[in-house]
């Protein structure tokens, strides 16, 4: 099956006054239809804006997209000019955002914003899309949908103002939905609701998702496959079982380690990672996670790790020694 | 919504309160008798008490309190500031002390000028500065913004009274082509509707009043609107500049909004909300900026002439002058606090 | 490949980046600006010609007067009809505009300061109290005292009145109380009864001695101090109160509110400084607490309340140097618009009196002269004015974007 989504060698820099800043580098992975990848990492580690720069929606200046390849659907997106990419945006690829106060415009009522979308893409008069809204109001479990059309944002709370950023990102139903963080800035009660119907919503429409996230707790409920990543590279990604069941990359055994656990005896030490990620101002040449590795050796500084699939596609680590840390790790 | 506009009409009839008493004040204290100031210093002690009785200068200023220690509780309540309130309760403005014509009427004769110039220079300085602020925002960093950018500068640096004597020097005296003051050239009549010659000479078809009144217009409304102007743009263009950088439009962008509709749709209305309050600080401005023009383009307004009372200590017009000027200015900030929540929904449903 | 210790060498670890400083960054920032540097120049040629001239270049306006020389155009050569340079011609006095021209900046230079410094220290301190004040919970004392204050200014009515000393110290005393004892009853309507009644009789029997109808004027007047009194009086009550009364202020549109000031307190720099300055109380009043409210709220200052640090500790030590930006650039810009208005007075004839060179008043002498074609007289106080607003709001533009803080990375 071909994929929907195809990127390859992406490279996305920030000219600042202080500096190049090197924020995606050489970033290459696949999608494929009806597939939820939870793209994972810290903050700062580049993976809001390579979705950004998927979409072409990076500020320029300061920010360039260098190089690269965005392949959707028989389509480099990168080679398309702002009037093209409009067509695209919204239509074929949706995003929302972290936090849904600021992403929705306080003038304008959520009925009209989504009704907005809903005319830009399709050819539906004003009423069909008004009715349309209320249906997608509907989906997302919106009670009232009808009526709360004509309300504004700041008369919706948090978790149902993420349901109307979904309602409205679905709107003229998308083949590939990136969603940056949108769990972040609700409680964890919520958090759930939406995790919950998300994952309803991608049984019935079946479109892609692409989730990002810090939070390994929310991506192991939603995700198909996972990149992981580290300062602006992918340094592990595979199916989700591999990741958490077959914990190759150092990093990635990290993030697992410090998480703390149900079965753990009262009174054991929280794990952390040593040290704080890389200045992407200020890269180093080899693996950007050497300085903080446990198990570095001479040639993690010096050369950069390449993505390797390792027990077959399903997959693949950036590491020297993924092999040895897997024999360590596993005694 | 309507709550809201009723709670802030009431919450101004304290300032307003306020306003005519900090008014009255001060004409107390300005050194110099006005009786004195009519009659001449060598005027009999009999005839200076006749006109201070007429006055009502005679009363104690705010209460009688001496009134009151011997009884007279009403005596106690006839005071300058009280009568003065209920004066003004009845529309009673009194008669200018030098000239003997009824305050109020002399207000409607000269208020139009002033609102004509006024008016005109606020069209013009928004009419220009939110385009321009518009536009340089949206070219950040090119050329257009840079100019922009500086020539609003010095257009907020630059002195009214000068900037008005530069015109006059130029296209008064060198090129002549247009004239040095007053509203009209003598020999012209336009019929009084508005009493805004402008409006007046295009309701009565008198195209050649209508020329004549621009001309004479022309100059002063620019000079009295440059500063507001670059005001307007800046703000402008600061606010846009920071509404440009929200998220939601981001979130537009995303939808596949294209340039020119995530600009004035978007962002455009929440950027409007500080230039709004900004356009209703500047209407003050321009009211009490247009002494200064009035002076040096010989315009008949209120400015020139209220300025000229509190020098010559001419109370009732310093008082029903100043009092209309206050009014307008807290008038002028109701209806931007009411525009403000009709453009802010957030605002309203407090 | 063995595996090494990572004790056993050093990699450059994460990038260190040299410590910046909030005002360090600014300073670099407003350095890079080109309309900055301008600004700064002028400003800094500005201060510098004024207060150079005015020690070193002395310059006597009463006695600085020349008739045969009137109205001459510039020149910078010495002729036999006029024996000395005026790069900017003369006046209708015969004076040098150029030197005059100079030493106006020290005036204008001196109220600038002056003017700004009243507004920004009346006003700074009115909106830093009543910003905090607003969103703080008073002490018990700082409660008294706000009880004590607003019972000594309502009893200031009743004294005069009567013309009894004693009932201020009674207003006050009654002010206090109701703070000390804030807890009885509160909340409940025998509060309001008690106060009111316990006013109204105070003062009532006071007053009696002057007369009956004193007795019941003063008498009202208590009853309405002690019910105000009765009422919670807080910090919102301060800061809505403060706030009207700049509103008031405002009501005025600022040159005329200079105007009558002036005229009311006569003519001479120094009355045109404090007229200025009272002006601009409200806009700074307004601006610091803007700027307290955005920053009262946050968790530092929520942390330093909670270890117990004082009031006054808070707002010296933690609020004050964190809205020190906007009032920064407020007091720049305020600075031009102090010089304007300046000029203004002085060209209407208030503010400096002749033969004091002030740029204002000098263009206000020698405009009526314009038609006889001495241009040169208006040009260049004009040109000074110009100049050097402009250069203190290009400086203080370059300050707004150097000290934005959204443009910290």
């Amino acid at each position: 099956m071909k994929p929907l989504l195809e990127i390859k060698n992406l490279k996305t820099r920030f000219y600042t006054q202080d500096g190049v800043v090197k924020a995606v580098n050489d970033v290459s992975y696949s999608m494929n239809s009806g597939e939820i990848l939870g793209v994972v990492g810290e903050s700062g580690c580049g993976k809001s804006v390579h979705a950004l720069s998927m979409m072409q929606l990076i500020p320029d200046p300061p920010g360039k997209i260098t190089q690269g390849e965005v392949w959707l659907d028989g389509q480099d997106l990168l080679t398309l000019s702002e009037e093209e990419m409009q067509k695209v945006r919204g239509r074929d690829i949706a995003m929302i955002f972290q936090d849904p106060m600021t992403s929705l415009n306080p003038v304008f009522t959520v009925g009209f914003q989504i009704i907005e979308a809903i005319q830009l893409h399709t050819d539906m008069t004003k009423d069909e899309a008004t009715h349309r809204a209320g249906e997608l109001l509907d989906l997302v479990g919106i009670p009232g949908a009808a009526e709360r059309l004509n309300d504004y944002p700041h008369q919706f709370s948090g978790g149902m103002r993420q349901r109307a950023m979904i309602a409205m990102g679905l709107s003229c139903e998308p083949k590939l939905l990136i969603a940056d963080e949108p769990t972040t800035a609700l409680d964890v009660t919520i958090q759930a609701q939406i995790i919950d119907l998300v994952n309803k919503l991608q049984a019935e429409l079946g479109m892609a998702i692409m989730w990002i996230t810090h939070d390994l707790g929310v991506v192991a409920e939603i995700a198909h496959t996972i990149n992981v990543m580290y300062a602006g590279s992918i340094i592990e990604t595979g199916k989700i079982r591999n990741i958490y069941k077959k914990t190759r990359h150092p990093y990635t055994i990290g993030l697992l380690g410090s998480l703390p656990r149900l079965d753990d005896a009262p009174g054991t030490e929280l794990v952390s990672i040593p040290g704080l990620p890389p200045d992407l101002l200020a890269l180093p040449e080899g693996c950007p996670f050497a300085a903080r590795c446990e198990y570095r050796v001479e040639q993690c500084v010096v050369e950069n790790p390449p993505l390797v699939e390792i027990d077959g596609p399903g997959h693949s680590v950036a590491c020297w020694r993924w092999e040895e840390i897997a024999g360590i790790e596993s005694k | 919504m309507t709550r809201y506009i009723i709670r802030r009409i009431i919450s101004v009839i304290p300032t307003l309160i306020g306003v005519t008493f900090v008014i009255f004040m001060f004409q107390r204290l300005i050194p110099g008798d006005p009786a004195i100031a009519m009659l001449g210093e060598h005027a009999t002690d009999e005839s200076i008490e006749r006109i201070q009785e007429q006055l009502g200068l005679n009363r104690p200023p705010f209460l009688d309190r001496e009134a009151l220690a011997e009884g007279d509780l009403a005596g106690f309540f006839d005071s300058q500031y009280i009568n003065y309130m209920a004066r003004l309760s009845r529309l009673d403005l009194g008669n200018s002390i030098h000239r003997r014509i009824p305050v109020l009427e002399t207000l409607k004769l000269r208020f139009p000028a002033t609102v004509e110039l006024s008016l005109l220079s606020m069209i013009i300085a928004v009419m220009v500065g939110i385009p321009v602020g518009i536009i340089s925002a949206s070219r950040r960093n090119s050329l257009i913004d840079s100019v922009a950018m500086v020539g609003s500068l010095v257009g907020v640096s630059m002195p009214i009274f000068w900037l008005g004597i530069m015109e006059i020097m130029l296209f008064a005296v060198f090129l002549k082509w247009l004239p040095a003051g007053a509203r009209l050239s003598t020999g012209f009549e336009i019929q009084g509707i508005t009493h805004l010659y402008l409006v007046d000479s295009l309701l009565t078809g008198n195209w050649a009043g209508f020329k004549d009144a621009l001309s004479h217009i022309i100059l002063p409304a620019v000079a009295l609107a440059t500063i507001p102007m670059g005001i307007i743009a800046r703000m402008t263009r600061s606010s846009m500049l920071d509404v440009l950088q929200e998220d939601y439009i981001r979130t537009a962008r995303a939808k596949g909004l294209g340039g020119r509709k995530v600009l004035f749709r978007h962002a455009l209305k929440n950027a409007a909300l500080p230039v709004v309050t900004i356009v209703g600080l500047q209407a003050g401005t321009l009211l009490a900026g247009a002494v200064l023009t009035e002076t040096i383009f010989s315009w008949p307004g209120i400015g020139r002439w209220v300025y000229d009372s509190i020098l010559g200590r001419d109370y009732p017009i310093v008082q029903g002058g100043t009092l209309l000027i206050a009014l307008i200015f807290v008038g002028v900030n109701l209806i931007v606090d009411i525009l403000y929540a009709l453009l802010d929904p957030r605002i309203r449903y407090k | 490949m063995s595996q090494i210790n990572p004790e056993d060498f050093t990699v450059t670890d994460f990038a260190i980046r040299e410590h910046r400083s909030l005002w360090g960054d600014a300073w670099k920032r407003l350095i890079s600006s080109n309309t900055a540097r301008l600004g700064m120049f002028i400003v800094i040629l500005f201060v510098f010609s004024a207060t150079f001239s005015h020690y070193f270049w002395k310059y006597e306006p009463k006695k600085d007067l020349d008739y045969s020389l009137k109205l001459k155009a510039p020149n910078l050569v010495v002729t036999e009809e006029i024996p000395s340079i005026h790069p900017f011609g003369t006046d209708k006095l015969g004076r040098d505009i150029f030197r005059r021209v100079v030493h106006g900046g020290w005036n204008s230079l001196r109220v600038g300061i002056v003017a700004v410094g009243i507004s920004l220290l009346f006003g700074g301190v009115i909106g830093l109290l009543t910003g905090f004040y607003e969103s703080t919970t008073m002490t018990r004392v700082e409660r008294i005292v706000l009880y004590g204050i607003t019972g000594f200014l309502m009893g200031m009515l009743s004294a005069w009145i009567a013309n009894q000393f004693l009932q201020l110290v009674i207003f006050t005393i009654l002010g206090i109380l109701a703070g000390y004892f804030e807890g009885l009853w509160a909340g409940k309507y025998y509060r309001a009864v008690f106060f009111g009644a316990l006013g109204a009789l105070l003062n009532f029997g006071l007053a009696l001695f002057v007369g009956l109808p004193v007795a019941l004027v003063c008498g009202s007047l208590g009853l309405l101090a002690g019910l105000l009194l009765s009422v919670t009086l807080d910090g919102r009550f301060f800061s809505n109160v403060m706030m009207r009364a700049m509103d008031m202020i405002l009501s005025f549109p600022g040159y005329l509110l200079a105007i009558a000031i002036v005229a009311f307190l006569g003519p001479g720099l120094g009355k045109g400084m404090i007229a200025i300055g009272v002006v601009g109380i409200p806009v700074y009043a307004r601006l610091t607490r803007s700027a307290v409210l955005s920053v009262v709220n946050k968790e530092y200052i929520l942390a330093a309340h909670s270890v117990g640090e004082s009031h006054g500790r808070i707002i010296f030590r933690h609020i004050t140097p964190n809205i020190l930006s906007p009032i920064i650039v407020q007091t720049t810009m305020g600075l031009a618009n102090a010089i304007l208005s300046a000029a203004a007075l002085g060209f209407l004839g208030l503010g400096a009196i002749p033969p004091e060179p002030e740029w204002g008043a000098m263009l206000g002498d020698s405009y009526r002269y314009l038609t006889s074609g001495a241009w040169w007289a208006v040009i260049y106080p004009g040109l000074a004015i110009m100049l050097s607003v402009l250069g203190f709001n290009l400086l203080g533009d370059g300050l707004r974007d150097a000290l934005d803080p959204k443009l910290r990375t």
